[in-house]
């Protein structure tokens, strides 16, 4: 009986799930202590929603969340256009519908229908996955992917659009894309960053991808022909740069060196150390951290919710949250791997990467080693549409658990 | 490659990722942990906005109109604040508990962590008295800000306004987040017209902060800190001397004065009495001056130049008279027969003389009603409209100060409207061409008028501001203002002109103003007021054959306008223009026998 649940029932996901969940609802109740606000209310009940539907989904079977898939996708692409139009403006972007006192961000599902889309195009297939190596075939994944992509960054939200193109690579990479495929879609971003960089980075950056290419030792064209795309996209940048005004110049330099913006994005990760190294091995103790308490850093139980974290509980605090999240992540990948469905391996990697970046953007610029990009960490900050639909996320792979011998 | 190998390949890099964050978090948090730990409850960053001075206001030569002095603004941060102080706090800043316990409770959010004014313009002692006890009163400090200083003997107090502090409606309707509670923001004249240039921008100052909120040094050196941008000077058409003249001559009485360059629209001087203590609302608004302004019966705050709409009297007369010529009703030379009175239908309008057979420069010169009553009727409604509108009346004139009244000019939808369509008579005509009855005009679309005559149909929008100074640079912006030409032949404005030529140079209703140093001209008016005295009314210009001021004047309940008028327009022309004046008393001269209107 007790290993029949076992058999059907991901207990070690749901477990750390909940308990990623309750860390979060007390990191919300202590970073909204003093402010009036009735946000932990409000993420308490939708959670406690949220849990219930992921527990729902993970009971319905593969073949209809794969058969919904193309659908929900339609549905969100639509949303997302009329958010365009009818969206709420809240701190600069339209991304936001508002209802009663609610906001609902279609951009959040439009992530799970975009993976389900995906997954479901690269697994049509009888024998395993689509053969992503097939230039029409791999063009197509990448368009399932760039247009929202696309809408999203008319809104504008960059840091939501960064998340959807962060999935693209592990989950092609899952479904056997090559490795040399693999590298050309990589240079142009060190090459990217080594323009900004200044002049001799670029140089050391293309002279790197060049031994690189070599090394795979493909043939001669395709080789200089992505040494060549790399060199346009680099130069095109510093054009695109330079014809920017300057405070958009100046907001791009903050994302790679905060202190030169110290009212804006630079103070925030200067106050986030503090508050986080200040916790020191234990921490502070439940309400107890001045940081955070005296709100030195704005909306902090939203993308700065890590660092209440880090200042009241600790180093022990900060390490377990993160070897939560990483069973979660590592679970997923598990999951991907013993499911015999292709369609929800390939979401599960697809889940998995969004968590990883989201979990890698959030920490890393709290700990001072990301840029400021504003996204949120997986259900712990406070917001209700990312809450539930990272919660069905998870519920989705929990199904690939439950699932795992059916094709 | 298989999955299994791909998952390892996976688990290393997530593994890696997550070793990478433990040792940043373990660099943070254990190894430089005692510097941060030090830094977080010794040293707080604290951000300390500078406001930076308001732009000052020089007039026509240089000299200072309105200026800034340094003045001390207690504060209070809320969440470092100890209730049990309240009371003492309260009355050394003499205020009540109640609402300094009331101010700090509305602070919301952040905010409570940010210092919040609460007392402005306070006394050395009470600062002195903070200093002291500074260990014992968390969360109390001051700041020194600039408030406005007016270093002149008149007020100008509806041209230059005041600031206010910005209301909680304003904050939330603001665009952008520039503003906070405790602001202060223009409220009224220029003050509220320009105060996207004379506020300036505020600058930031980071500071480190010790528990006590004691200043311990300054973040990065300064290196961190924004600037403030100072506030952009207003340099004014205004004449210091000419505004103090003014003000003195219309002391004691209610009405308006206003003076303009006929040649570019800039504004000399501009009086609106009675008026009010500007310095009253530099630093600390007392509630209770400001309740006492607004129930005043006399109504301080009223600007009578830009929001008065009083029948303009015989001063209407130059208008008819350009409306009836480019109408083609009379010519400058053609005559009417101005007998002592007119009959309209069962009506008879009074006149106070019969002149004879006159022509419209005479008819100007001794003011002839009867001569108008008929040009009224002639011209009739939609010419009257028509022509009128041309010379801005009916519609705001665009001077730079807010709160301006278009006026009321009639036209046939307006009758249509008000009495029901064809249940109204030309009778109504017959007022009108005198300029009384429904015409409502203020001293400001009069002036531009008359300064338009002055230049021959050259209209220019009347404004204070000529030049915008950058004061961290000195670079001065000189501002652009409407200027449109009013298209009638040469010789109906130089008919007019010689009329108010003679009006104070012939045999006319303001021969008692004629100067032997300069040559004068302008026309009196009266508004017939049912619930009083008459209003005084004149316009004028001077010199004559170059016109370098167009002056507009209303004295309420005054009664003829060659009594009041006349005599203060005819001063402040003199002055202006460098003549010698007797600037204490403006009535000495008799009236005469042909004073009236």
């Amino acid at each position: 009986m007790n290993k029949g649940i076992l058999e059907r029932v991901d207990l070690l996901l749901i477990i750390v799930t909940l308990a990623v969940i309750v860390s979060g609802l007390i990191a919300i109740f202590s970073a909204t202590y003093t402010s009036g606000t009735d946000y932990f209310t409000k993420q308490l009940i939708f959670a406690i929603a949220g849990i219930v539907m992921m527990i729902f989904i993970s009971y319905i079977p593969p073949r209809h969340i794969a058969k919904a898939s193309y659908i929900l996708y339609f549905i969100s692409l639509i949303l997302l256009v009329l958010v365009l139009f009818f969206g709420k403006k809240i701190s600069g972007s339209k991304s936001w519908f508002s209802i009663g006192s609610f906001g609902i961000q279609p951009s959040e599902f439009a992530k799970i229908a975009t993976v389900l889309a995906l997954a479901n195009f690269l697994s049509k297939s009888e024998e395993g996955f689509r053969n992503i190596n097939r230039i029409p075939d791999f063009l197509k994944a990448c368009a399932i992917v760039l247009i929202p992509v696309a809408l999203i960054m008319r809104q504008p939200d960059m840091g939501t659009s960064l998340v959807f193109v962060s999935m693209i690579l592990p989950v092609l990479f899952w479904v056997g894309l090559s490795p040399f495929a693999l590298f050309c879609i990589l240079s142009p971003v060190i090459a990217v960053i080594g323009a900004f960089l200044g002049v001799n980075y670029f140089i050391g950056s293309l002279v790197l991808i060049g031994i690189i290419l070599l090394i795979f030792k493909r043939n001669v064209f395709l080789s200089a022909g992505a040494l060549v795309l790399n060199i346009i996209i680099g130069y095109s940048v510093d054009i695109l740069y330079n014809k920017l005004m300057p405070y958009q110049q100046a907001r791009i330099k903050a994302v790679f060196n905060p202190e030169t913006d110290p009212l804006g994005s630079g103070y925030n990760v200067i106050q986030s150390k503090v508050a986080i190294g200040s916790g020191g091995l234990t921490g502070k103790g439940f309400l107890q951290g001045t940081q955070t308490q005296l709100k030195f850093i704005p909306e902090q139980w939203t993308d700065f919710i890590y660092c209440m974290i880090g200042e009241e509980f600790g180093f022990i605090g900060s390490v377990t949250i993160l070897i939560l999240y990483m069973i979660i992540i590592l679970k997923l990948v598990s999951n991907a791997n013993v499911t015999k469905n292709n369609f929800l391996s390939a979401a599960c990697i697809g889940f998995a990467s969004i968590i990883l970046f989201h979990l890698v953007i959030n920490v890393g610029m709290t700990i001072g080693i990301m840029p400021v990009i504003g996204i949120p960490l997986p259900m712990m900050s406070y917001g209700i549409s990312s809450l539930i639909s990272f919660l069905v996320m998870i519920g989705i792979g929990m199904s690939a658990y439950r699932y795992r011998n059916q094709y | 490659m298989d999955l299994d190998k791909k998952k390892y390949i996976i688990f290393v890099i997530c593994l890696s990722i997550l070793a990478l964050f433990i040792i940043r978090l373990a660099y943070l948090q254990l190894f430089t942990s005692d510097e941060l730990t030090k830094e977080s409850d010794k040293n707080s960053i604290k951000t300390i906005t500078v406001t930076p001075p308001r732009g000052i206001m020089y007039d026509r030569n240089g000299n200072i109109l309105v200026d800034n002095k340094p003045s001390y603004t207690v504060t209070i941060t809320p969440n470092q604040f100890d209730k049990n102080i309240l009371e003492e706090i309260s009355s050394v800043l003499e205020l009540s508990a109640d609402t300094l316990a009331m101010t700090l409770k509305n602070i919301k959010g952040t905010n409570r962590f940010n210092p919040a004014k609460v007392k402005r313009d306070v006394d050395f002692k009470v600062i002195s008295f903070i200093a002291e006890n500074r260990d014992r009163l968390n969360g109390v400090d001051y700041q020194v800000e600039a408030t406005r200083f007016y270093p002149n003997n008149f007020r100008g107090s509806h041209s230059f306004g005041y600031c206010n502090e910005i209301s909680p409606k304003q904050l939330e309707k603001q665009i952008g987040d520039y503003y906070k509670q405790g602001d202060m923001i223009g409220a009224n004249g220029l003050e509220s017209n320009y105060e996207n240039h004379l506020r300036g921008v505020k600058g930031y100052k980071f500071i480190t902060v010790d528990v006590k909120g004691r200043e311990i040094g300054s973040l990065n050196e300064g290196r961190s800190d924004i600037a403030p941008v100072n506030g952009t000077d207003l340099i004014l058409g205004m004449d210091r001397d000419l505004q103090e003249l003014a003000e003195k001559l219309i002391y004691g009485k209610q009405g308006a004065i206003i003076a303009v360059d006929p040649r570019n629209g800039e504004i000399l001087c501009f009086v609106s009495k009675p008026d009010f203590d500007l310095s009253a609302f530099s630093g600390k608004t007392d509630s209770k001056i400001f309740s006492n302004l607004l129930t005043d019966p006399q109504k301080p705050l009223f600007n009578r130049v830009i929001q008065t709409k009083y029948p303009p009297g015989s001063t209407w007369k130059m208008m008819m008279s350009l409306a009836a010529l480019e109408a083609g009703i009379i010519t400058t030379t053609s005559t009417i027969s101005c007998p002592g009175s007119f009959v309209f239908g069962n009506r008879s309008f009074a006149d106070h003389g019969a002149y004879g057979s006159i022509n419209v420069v005479r008819a100007l010169e001794v003011s002839a009603n009867v001569f108008y009553y008929k040009l009224g009727l002639q011209v009739g409604i939609d010419n009257y409209h028509k022509y009128s509108k041309m010379f801005g009346f009916g519609t705001k004139t665009g001077i730079d100060i807010p709160n301006e009244t278009s006026g009321l000019l009639p036209s046939r939808e307006y009758f249509d409207k008000r009495y029901g369509e064809n249940k109204w008579t030309q009778g109504l005509l017959v007022s009108l061409g005198i300029g009384q009855g429904e015409l409502g005009v203020s001293p400001v679309q009069m002036v531009a008028y008359t300064a338009a005559i002055a230049m021959n149909g050259l209209y220019c929008q009347p404004h204070f501001v000529s030049k915008i100074k950058n004061s961290m640079n000195n670079e001065e912006e000189i501002v652009k203002y409407e200027q449109r030409r009013i298209d009638l032949p040469l010789k109906y404005y130089e008919a007019v002109k010689k009329g108010m030529y003679l009006v104070v140079n012939g045999n006319g209703t303001a021969a008692s103003i004629k100067s032997e140093e300069i040559v004068l001209s302008g026309k009196t008016g009266t508004a017939q007021n049912s619930s009083g005295k008459n209003h005084s009314w004149f316009v004028g210009f001077a010199p004559f054959d170059d016109p370098r001021i167009a002056i507009c004047v209303l004295g309420e309940f005054e009664g003829w306008g060659s009594s009041f008028g006349a005599p203060t327009a005819a001063a402040l022309m003199l002055k202006y223009l460098g003549a010698s004046v007797n600037e204490t008393d403006p009535e000495v001269k008799s009236v005469g026998d042909n004073h009236y209107d």
